[in-house]
Parts: C-alpha cells; structure tokens; sequence
C-alpha cells in the first residue's frame, strides 16, 4: 500500500494539484493534506516561503510599505533529501 | 533531561507540585481552545527554556482541586526535525506529565492518529483521546463507535466540541479519574513487517543490558535509531559504545538496502497503514462521498484547457474593471492637475521657475499621478483573486504551461508578484532553492509587466485605442507573457541545464473576500506608487525638464534632451520611435512612470494627460504607440530591478538580464513596426 510512498512518488512525477494527487492515490483532498503534513514534519517535503526575509534587502524598502507578497495557497517541494535509499 | 539539546523543566512554574496535564496535537486542532477552557483565566505564557517557542501553562480546578496543564506545541509528528517537535517529545518522553491529553481533530483523523501513535509507541500509557471537532465530522458525514475506538486503541476517547463547550466537563473527569488511577489503559502501538520487528527486538535485547532501560521505552528508542534519529544515536552511542553502534547501524544498512529506502519512510508507510486497518473498525462513513461545490468549480479552474481559458477570462475581466471604474475617476485627476497647474502658472513670477513648478513637476509627476486610481483599482482586482483563493488556482493552471517551457511551476509566485513590482519579485525568487529555477525566474521576471509599465501601457491603450483599449492591454501583457516562457526555455536549454525539483499546490477554500482587508492591502500597495511620484519620478521629472530647457528650450534642436535623443534616433526608428521615444525610454530607466512624465514635458504639456493624448495621436500611428507600449514594457529593468537582480545573483546576471532585455525588446520592435507596417 505504502501510501505515503505512493505520494512522493507522485509528486516526483510532475503532479502538483492536491486534488489529482487525491484521485490517484484513493482518498480525500484532506488526507492528501494530511500525508504532506506529515512528510513535512519528516522533512521529506518542505513549504517555500516566498516573502520570507525578501524586505529586509529590498532596495526599494525606504518607499515601500511592505504589502507586496501576495499569495494565499501554501507550496510544497520535496527536499533534497530522496526517499530513495541514497544516504 | 531528555534525550535532546532542547531542556524542558516544567517544575519551575509548579512549585505547588500540582500533577501535571499535557495537551498535545497537531496544529489548528482546537488545542488552544480547549487550553482556555480548561484554565480559564488562570494561565501563564512564557518561553520554552532556552528557545523561543511560547510555552503557556494553566491552573485547571476540579472540584476543589487544581492540576498543571501545560500546552506542548503542535506538531504533526514527533522526529528530531523541528524545535516544536522536540519540545513536545522530550517534554512527554521525560515523564513530566501525569496525563497527556491528545487532541485529535476528528474530521480527519488519519493525521492526528499519527501522532496519537507516536505517542503510545513512546511508552506512555496516561494518555486520553479528546476527539475535538465533532460537530465538523458529523458535518462530514463522518460518525463515530465511541465504545469499539477505546477498545481498539486501548485509552479513554472522549468526544469533544471545544467551541461549544461539549464534551468538555466529560474530559476534565476523565483526567482526573486518571490521575487518581481510576483508569486503567492498555495502549495499542503499531505493528510493522517482520523484518522491522525483528530488528526491534535484537535492538531492544542490545539496549537492555544499559541503563536506558530505566528513563526510556526500548522499543521506541530501536525504532528512533531504525529511522536514524540523530538525537537517539547520540544518546544510545554514549551508553551502547562504538562497538555495538556500528553493529546495530550495520544491521540498520542491511534493513535499508533490502527495503531500498531509507527506514523512516518504510516505517512511517507500515504506521500509516496501521492506522489505516485501526480506522475502518470505529469510524462509520454515512452516505454516499458527493463531490462538493468547491469540488466541481476547482475541476473546471484547474482544467488543463478551460482552467486556462477561465484565467484568460479572469485577466481580461480585471482589466476591464480597471479601465471601466478606473478611467472616468482618471480623468478627474487629469483636471485636477491641469487646474492647478494653471492656478499657480499666475502666481510664478520667474520664469525659470514657473516652467520648473507647472510644466516639469506638475506636467510631468502629475501625469503620472493622474493613473492612481487605475493602479489602486488593479491592486483591488489582484486582491479580490487572491482572498477568493483563485490566485492557486491558477498557479495551477500556469504551472502546467511553464513546466513545457522548462520554466519550473513554482515561478509563478514571483511572476504574480511581478505584475504589483519586479523587485519584490526578483527578492522572493530567493525561495526558490534551486540555482537554475532561481535564476531563470529572475531573469524572467522583468518581463512582467509591473504596475508602473501598467500606466505606460493603459496611457498608449486608451490614447489611441479608445474602443479596444482593454484588449489590446491584455494582448500587450499577454505577448509579454509569452516572450517570458519562451525566454524561459531558451535561457533553461541554451544558458542555464538542470531538472525541476517537484512541488505540490495547497488549494486554499474558496473564500468570500472581506472588503476591508482587500482596500486596506490595495491601499498599502497603491502607498508605493504615490511614494515613487513623490521621490523617484519627481528627481526624474526635473531632470528631464533641466535637459529639455538646457542650454536652450526643447525645439531648437540643441537642448541636451535632443541631443541625447537625436543621437539615439536612428537606432530607435528601426521600430518606428522617434527621438522623443528614444528619450522618455532612456529616462523610463529610472522609473518606468518617467516614460509618460518626460513625454509630458517634452510636449510642455500643462493642461494634462488628456492634452498629451491629443498631441501624441498628432505625432504618432497606433502601430508606433503599440509598439513603444511593448518596447517599453520589455527593454531595460529599472535601475530597482536590476539592482535586486545584482543582489540576488551577482553582477554576471544583471548584466545578461540588461543585455537580454534590450536585445528582445529592439528585436521584437522592429519585427512588431515592419509586420505591422506591411499588414496594416
């Protein structure tokens, strides 16, 4: 079964969207959810956060109020770490 | 002291010596409010020794009587991975709590058994379930066998609704009846394959002999060091030795290689499936699973074709918008300029002076000015998609057509934030961990159009093309999207080789948006601009109206703005730009704004942005202003953008998006000027 392998595999073969993966492998939209939490608390997927620290080098930080990241969804990318055995 | 750097001593607080109730669980399960339901208002909130982690405790009263309870942080699981993590385990795994309450959010209860098994398999057997959220599952569909889940996970489970306040009673006195002892548990831990059990049990008979055996279950600790946990290695290397470490990693090796994964994914699959077959004997789905509203509209947003279709429709929609709500309020601005302009022309009695104040600053900046309302509008129209939940949508969506460029999907973030500004999108391309993803992102990303090309782009749209301005917005932004996936592939197959590391999208729900968050985000980001008009733009328009005025007034041919834009002229009309173009684009470097401002006082334009319309439809085809709107929309990044570009990769790369950027835009101006010219 290995669902969660079945997961990083997945999502190693190009497929972002949560709901296609929750097609493929079976179950509901909040267990995929649920599966990425977990392998990110394993450090096997991690979220990217774009507006982190980007201010504080800013050149135009002196006129700029600071609001500029605007994106509500989170992403996920598998880290270098690879489930495959390689360490 | 456990068995990690993070120290927890909860006895500091407790001089009392109260028994001590821990709450654990994921995150965003209701852990808090159940905290504040226990506690009342009798609560302490500090840090965890020697970190930043918040760490808050409460008195709970039950019955004349008072417990500690102390919120763990939330965590999803219970590895070495994170701060919040190891808090929790160590806290747990140092025997602190005479109970530890796990909160589990009934409505998906996959990933909250998870950690419930993390900590059962630590050894502890105080543990009560409360199953929190239950209105949501029953919501779902989902019901639950109270009796038969107890029995099967072998600890009280008490249904709770924090936010109501049910079930809440039953679970202060299944603590206390636990501290007293009046409940006995026998906690189910999870079974893996044969030659992981066995692995435990030769770990386990290794670890015996040592004094281990008194602080910790041995079980849990032959499973951390199957996962490779550092922490446990450490821990277990200073009381095993290196003799019988390597032995147990030689066999850890040998387990790995049979599996050919690294063992903690082998484990937490064989976990996850435990729970899986442990779920089905409590949990009763009614009804039949029926595909949500929310469900139906992302199969069509995300669809390969209709989901772009649809964010085709959605940008075209926001323009639109901006051009309907945004024009008539422009035009008023546009008067308001030209009125005061003339105004204080009277009061001037310097000549120098007057030409300085009314056709330089408020010819130049208040031409500009004049386009607020179009940029607060598009802020607005970003805003809306964003607080609906579109925006991931069509991440989606794009991420699918930039992955056939070569350009990694997870670009379109800093491309959305480069329609507000490039260099806050340049800055995020930082996220991306990748060098080559990061680099082709950034030099990419000027080629989006930001705000401010924005007011270059709707100026030219609506002087000379009144009925289609929207549309020819669009197609200006869209053939500037297309350039950039096109320079993706090249840049990712010519200059930078490597593979896309895969990621994954969260769709947020769809949300109805709160008017005052969207007009107070769109008025902070609209801020940038007025302070670019007030600083960047206002330098730019007195330089330019020096240089038009000096030595002599522009017309005369000999005004250093001539003469920088004669010199360039024969360059810029192989796209049909004359020297005027030559020079608002030289001068757009330092802002793009600067464009229309240096046109303005080129033209010695008092009266405003209409009157500078009228005058450049005198000079100018509507085949030359489409193509100075795209040329000025993809040559040079301003000086912002390429400073964050130097700062982000280095000189080499603002060098080559500089030379790039210019090299395009003049390609792509002589072909758009000639075809053109021979089509129309």
């Amino acid at each position: 079964m290995a669902k969660l392998d079945n997961l990083l595999e997945l999502i190693r073969s190009g497929i972002t969207n949560p709901k296609e993966l929750a097609e493929k492998l079976g179950v509901s939209y909040e267990e995929v959810e649920g599966m990425i939490k977990i392998l990110e608390s394993m450090g096997y997927v991690e979220e990217i956060k774009f507006g982190e620290n980007a201010c504080n080098k800013c050149p135009l930080k002196s006129i700029c109020p600071g609001s500029c990241i605007m994106f509500k969804g989170k992403i996920y990318q598998l880290k270098k770490k690879d489930f495959a055995l390689k360490r | 002291m456990g068995c990690c750097d993070v120290k927890n001593d909860p006895k500091i607080s407790n001089k009392k010596g109260l028994k001590i109730v821990a709450l654990a669980g994921n995150p965003n399960v209701g852990k808090t409010t159940i905290f504040n339901a226990l506690t009342g208002l009798r609560q302490h909130v500090g840090n965890w020794p020697g970190v930043t982690v918040e760490k808050k405790e409460g008195i709970m009263k039950y019955k004349g009587r008072e417990f500690l309870v102390v919120d763990l942080p939330g965590t999803y699981s219970l590895t070495a991975h994170s701060i919040d993590e190891l808090i929790a385990r160590n806290f747990i795994l140092d025997g602190n709590a005479d109970v530890v309450v796990d909160i589990a959010d009934s409505s998906c209860l996959m990933r909250n058994l998870f950690l419930t098994m993390e900590i059962l398999e630590m050894g502890v057997k105080n543990v009560v379930i409360a199953l929190n959220k239950i209105d949501l599952a029953k919501k779902k569909g989902v019901k639950f066998d109270i009796r038969k889940m107890e029995k099967v996970l072998g600890v009280p489970v008490i249904p709770t609704n924090a936010k109501s306040g049910e079930g809440l009673d039953e679970l202060k006195k299944a603590i206390v009846a636990m501290i007293d002892g009046k409940i006995t548990t026998n906690p189910v831990i999870p079974v893996y394959e044969e030659p992981i059990e066995r692995e435990i049990e030769h770990i386990s008979k290794l670890l015996t002999g040592t004094v281990l055996i008194e602080r910790y279950n041995l079980r849990w600790l032959a499973i951390k060091l199957l996962e490779r946990d550092e922490e446990v290695i450490k821990l277990v290397l200073n009381h095993l030795g290196h003799g019988k470490m390597d032995e147990i990693l030689q066999h850890i090796s040998e387990l790995e290689q049979y599996y050919k994964r690294s063992l903690d994914i082998v484990i937490a699959n064989q976990k996850y499936e435990f729970i899986d077959n442990l779920i089905h004997q409590f949990v009763i789905h009614q009804g039949e699973f029926k595909e949500t509203l929310n469900d139906q509209v992302d199969r069509i947003l995300t669809h390969p074709v209709y989901g772009f279709l649809s964010l085709a429709a959605v940008f075209y929609a926001l323009f639109k918008f901006v051009f309907t709500f945004g024009t008539p309020m422009q035009e008023h601005l546009d008067a308001l300029f030209s009125n005061l302009g003339e105004a204080i022309a009277p009061y001037i009695a310097n000549e120098m002076v007057r030409g300085l104040v009314v056709d330089g600053i408020i010819g130049g900046v208040g031409a500009v000015l004049s386009f607020f309302p179009l940029v607060f509008l598009l802020f607005i129209g970003m805003a809306i998609l964003e607080d609906t939940g579109y925006m991931a949508r069509a991440a989606v969506v794009m991420e699918r057509v930039m992955r056939k460029f070569g350009l990694p999907g997870k670009s379109f973030i800093p491309m959305v934030l480069a329609f507000g500004c490039n260099v806050p999108a340049v800055m995020a391309t930082r996220a991306l961990d990748d060098e080559r993803d990061r680099i082709i992102t950034m030099l990419i990303n000027p080629l989006v159009p930001c705000s401010a090309r924005m007011v270059v782009i709707t100026f030219l749209a609506g002087a000379f093309f009144q009925e289609h301005k929207a549309l020819i917005a669009v197609g200006i932004y869209m053939i500037s999207i297309l350039l950039a996936l096109l320079s993706a592939l090249l840049i990712g197959k010519f200059i930078i080789k490597g593979e896309e590391s895969p990621f994954v999208i969260e769709l947020p729900d769809y949300l109805i948006p709160s008017w005052k968050t969207v007009i107070i985000h769109s008025w902070e980001r609209s801020k940038e601009f007025l302070r670019k008009a007030g600083t960047v733009i206002l330098f730019g328009a007195i330089l330019i109206w020096y240089l038009s005025n000096y030595p002599v007034p522009v017309g005369s041919g000999l005004s250093y703005a001539e003469k920088l834009g004669k010199a360039l002229e024969p360059f810029s009309m192989l796209m049909g730009l004359d020297w005027k173009a030559a020079v608002s684009l030289i001068f757009g470097i330092i802002a793009k704004e600067n464009v229309i401002a240096t046109y303005g006082i080129l033209y010695g334009v008092e009266e405003g942005e209409q009157a500078l319309a009228i005058l450049m439809r005198n000079a100018m085809t509507p085949l030359q202003a489409f193509t100075l709107a795209l040329v000025t929309t993809l040559y040079l990044p301003c000086i912002a953008t390429i400073g964050a570009i130097r700062a982000e990769g280095g000189n080499k790369w603002a060098l080559v998006a500089v030379v790039y950027n210019l090299a395009l835009a003049s390609i792509i101006g002589i072909l758009v000027y000639h075809l053109g010219f021979f089509l129309l």
